[in-house]
């Protein structure tokens, strides 16, 4: 009866759901906005517990002295000033909420953190960005193009002369590692690179860096990014057509009965 | 006498006439609109009519003006641009009908057309636009069912070796051994989003594995319904796993719903607590590198997966295995094995080969099109168009 | 070789110093590159420049402070061009968190212009449910909001007289970092009420947004703090603007840094391979 009740729910909601969305009388459309706003307040409730669980866990931890207890000293009274100010001065956009917490503490926090990420993206890629396979050579080709591409210094190089020292670059490390794959392969770029010059005369229009990136962006990113998010878009619908009809009932607190 | 009157007679006979002061017929700059088009807006929750016109033979229109008559009598009820040739009128009642005219201006000159039929608007009880998108989940539907029913005749279903989930088992064990914690972040969505459910799916196998190596497990949440749900799901997890006992509550917490704050809180779970296992299954975005990275200095093994594109170049840099896409989907059904799970594993797969086959087909026939031969099919497009 | 090895397991903080110097400098010290605008920015400067004095721009600031370095600058940006040209500002939001900084803009923009809150530009705040705003905007802008952000009723603005609904307004330019944003004003605002969008994202999610511009569905396109400064270089060559460019000023640090992170990737792959074939 326990996980039935929240099934049958879950199954009548799913099937009235799945047809509102086909059907765009008034009647439908009201369902809709009425179901929006009761997971609105169905997630305000949430809310409550959510905070119940914050300052729990803050408390036992300066209760026990855990490592970082400090830090919940901080959270705890971050809380409550919030709170407290929200409550007395309400949420308005020029209430001190806003002047006093929001913009002065917490858009510069948010702002560093997110300027960690260029940071940590030097250090990523210098760990992880490594040639070892022909495939990951060719990212790391498609991520210099790109990388050079959109900023402005590249809007002065031309391709050509890229592919000129990526050409010296791979010629280089085909005489260190002595592969003869790469041997070819760069000789056959040196070819094409020779050759390239010839077109010039017809006035092909003279390929820059940028117009390369944009292109890896559009065209071979883009296609890639499509063919997962068909592959995301049907596991999307496989998994939420299990919860609908109770076959995946992990969300109810555990396994099927 | 005689001869003056007959005199004034002849002159009155033969006066010309006065001048009557008739204008000369308005010469018109603009031609009236033609084709004029008023229907009831198809695929709607009603109230609203379409209005379509074509500019007339002659003349530059500036301006046109829409006039609607109805039991309120005529109003003009919008002025458009000379290149808008269409309205949509949505101050109309159901089921009440109304005609419209439609006059060009320009200049001083404006010329009515003649009032369209009468028309009214209704609600659509099917929105037929649509009906692409129900036939693709009918046949997807029918391929689930068929594959369920397939596992369930207990048919052995292939699924290839996917590493990162191979790799769960080892990564509880290394916990384990080192006596350190794991830390479970089953991502920043809400429990609405797909994958903070497939999340939680593959968070109870890992939890049941978690009770039987009595290991330590924490999950922040930045969600509180996903917090109340994982918190529900250890527990149950703990329960199968014969170590009710061994449950701790304050392990499944909720950090904050801020962004960049849950992602500061949990890079100080990591690096105070020095877990041996991260997981970060689920919907992530800017955070998902900060995450990863601090993980990864604190020499972690990091499984990551999730659905957003944009992050997983990040996961794959920064993590040992990450789930790409949709193998965070297939991820509980490959962990539990269940014939259920699998069969809808197995129909996912089939329905992918056949948007292949559709995206192929489709672009072939779409360059045959351009041949006056085969331009019939060139309706395929419209056929897969979404509104 | 000891050396390679070394250079294989450097301390990570190595790194963050290298990057931080060379970030900080170009900002103390411009190195003065240039940057010159692309035909995407180029595409969403004549949209805006082509409409009338007097008419209303309509902007949504659908970003948060973490995307303010980016997309911030393509607001103020935005507006100068707006104000030198004598077209109103109207701003609104999806996200709530980019109130303060729409507020912001609204305080610190308009008197370099010497307009006015109220007669010449407004911001209208936030208010949840994208589809339910878009759509009440479309049919009247104060079904949705009644008042402005700091609660004044709209019929009290002078500005919002001749600014009933969004076939008012000829173009909108979604700021957005991610969802919700310009593909709501794609999907509601352009095919039904046949506004012009523009869009100005993030980095990241600009690569998303180029087949509605190749569909001719967006009108322009920044991408990023590129995108930004381009804009930035735009609005000043063209004489509207001659105020500080944060983004173009931005744009010295972001080269170094790419070529910083190439260099390392260059050097991590060097130490890599010599280790490489010494073990082997």
């Amino acid at each position: 009866m326990k996980r039935n009740i929240p099934l049958a729910i879950c199954l009548g909601m799913g099937i009235l759901m799945m047809v509102q969305f086909f059907v765009p009388h008034p009647i439908s459309v009201g369902f809709y906005d009425l179901t929006t706003k009761w997971v609105r307040i169905v997630s305000a409730f949430a809310v409550v517990l959510g905070v119940g669980s914050f300052v729990m866990y803050h408390s036992e931890k300066l209760r026990r002295r855990r490592a970082g207890w400090l830090y919940s000293i901080v959270a705890l009274v971050a809380a409550a000033v919030s709170t407290v100010v929200g409550l007395a001065w309400g949420v308005k956009q020029t209430g001190p909420l806003q002047s006093y917490i929001f913009t002065p503490l917490l858009v510069p926090l948010n702002s560093s953190m997110f300027a960690i990420l260029a940071f940590y993206m030097a250090s990523a890629a210098y760990r992880a960005f490594r040639a070892r396979t022909r495939e990951s050579a060719l990212l790391l080709v498609a991520a210099f193009v790109v990388m050079i591409g959109m900023v402005p210094i590249g809007a002065h190089v031309p391709f050509f002369w890229f592919l000129v020292v990526m050409a010296v670059a791979l010629l280089v490390a085909g005489f260190v590692t002595r592969s003869k794959a790469l041997l070819i392969g760069t000789g056959a770029l040196v070819v094409g690179l020779l050759v390239w010059p010839a077109f010039w005369k017809f006035k092909v229009p003279r390929l820059m860096l940028p117009d390369t990136a944009e292109w890896v962006l559009s065209v071979p990113n883009m296609a890639a990014k499509r063919a997962i998010t068909f592959g995301v878009a049907l596991g999307g619908i496989a998994t939420a057509l299990k919860v609908i009809l109770g076959i995946e009932r992990g969300w109810l607190g555990g396994g099927k009965q | 006498m005689i001869p003056f009157l007959i005199l004034l007679v002849a002159a009155g006979l033969t006066a010309p006439t006065a001048a009557v002061a008739t204008a000369p017929p308005p010469i018109q700059l603009v031609s009236p609109p033609a084709g004029i088009r008023a229907f009831d807006t198809p695929n709607d929750a009603g109230k609203s009519i379409t209005i379509q016109w074509t500019p007339g033979k002659e003349g530059k229109t500036e301006t046109w003006l829409v006039e609607r008559t109805g039991p309120e009598g005529p109003k003009v009820v919008s002025t458009n641009a000379a290149g808008d040739i269409g309205y949509l009128d949505e101050e109309v009642k159901d089921r009440v009908h109304y005609t419209y005219r439609i006059a060009a201006v320009a200049g001083a000159d404006t010329v009515w057309s003649n009032p369209t039929p009468a028309v009214s608007s209704s609600p659509q009880l099917f929105n037929t636009a649509r009906l692409n998108i129900l036939i693709a989940m009918v046949i997807f539907f029918v391929l689930v069912v068929y594959y369920i029913e397939t596992a369930k005749k207990g048919k052995n279903l292939f699924v290839r070796r996917i590493a990162g989930l191979d790799a769960v088992e080892e990564a509880v064990g290394r916990a384990t051994e080192m006596g350190k914690p794991i830390i479970y972040v089953p991502g920043l969505g809400s429990v609405a989003d797909i994958a903070t459910i497939a999340s939680l799916n593959i968070l109870g196998e890992v939890a049941k594995k978690v009770a039987q190596y009595d290991s330590a497990l924490l999950v922040p949440n930045r969600d509180p319904i996903v917090y109340t749900v994982a918190r529900e799901m250890v527990k149950e997890s703990y329960a199968k796993a014969g170590r009710p006992d061994a449950f701790k509550p304050d392990s499944v917490f909720f950090v904050t719903g801020e962004q960049f704050a849950f992602a500061a809180a949990v890079d100080g779970l990591m690096v105070r607590e020095k877990p041996a296992t991260n997981f970060f299954l689920g919907m992530f975005w800017a955070e998902s590198l900060i995450l990863a990275e601090t993980g990864a200095s604190t020499g972690a093994i990091q499984i990551a997966g999730t659905d957003q594109v944009f992050q997983l170049p990040f996961f794959i840099t920064a993590c040992d295995y990450t789930l790409i896409g949709e193998e965070l989907y297939a991820a509980s059904a490959y962990l539990s094995r269940e014939p259920l799970l699998l069969g809808s594993l197995k129909a996912q797969d089939y329905g992918k080969l056949l948007i292949l086959i559709v995206v192929v087909l489709g672009s072939i026939l779409l360059l045959l099109s351009k041949t006056p031969a085969f331009s019939v099919f060139s309706h395929i497009a419209g056929f897969f168009s979404i509104n | 070789m000891k050396f390679f090895q070394y250079l294989l397991k450097i301390d990570r903080r190595i790194i963050y110093i290298i990057m931080g110097v060379l970030v900080m400098l170009p900002l103390i010290r411009p190195l003065g590159l240039g940057v010159t605008s692309g035909p995407r920015a180029a595409r969403l400067f004549h949209a805006v420049d082509s409409i009338p004095a007097g008419k209303t721009l309509l902007i949504s600031v659908d970003f948060d402070p973490a995307s303010m370095p980016e997309l911030y600058p393509m607001l103020t940006a935005l507006m100068r061009h707006a104000f030198a040209k004598d077209m109103k500002v109207l701003l609104c939001g999806l996200w709530p968190t980019g109130a303060g900084l729409a507020i912001k803009a609204a305080t610190d923009i308009p008197p370099e212009y010497g307009k006015k809150y109220g007669e010449d530009v407004v911001y209208l705040g936030y208010k949840p449910g994208v589809d339910a705003v878009i759509l009440g905007m479309g049919e009247n802008i104060k079904n949705v909001y009644p008042n402005d952000y700091s609660g004044r009723p709209l019929d009290s603005l002078p500005m919002m007289r001749d600014v009933q609904r969004l076939r008012d307004i000829p173009m909108v330019v979604a700021l957005s970092a991610g969802d919700p944003g310009y593909s709501d004003w794609l999907r509601y605002a352009q095919s039904r009420y046949g506004m012009k969008v523009g869009a100005g994202l993030t980095a990241v999610s600009a690569a998303d947004a180029y087949p509605f511009l190749q569909s001719g569905q967006l009108t322009g396109l920044l991408a990023g703090m590129k995108g930004a400064a381009e804009y930035e270089i735009l609005v000043q060559k063209n004489g509207y603007s001659k105020a500080y460019m944060p983004a173009v000023a931005a744009m010295d640090s972001q080269s170094l840094a790419h070529v910083v992170i190439m260099i390392l990737v260059i050097i991590g792959n060097i130490a890599y391979f010599a280790t490489r074939k010494r073990r082997s």
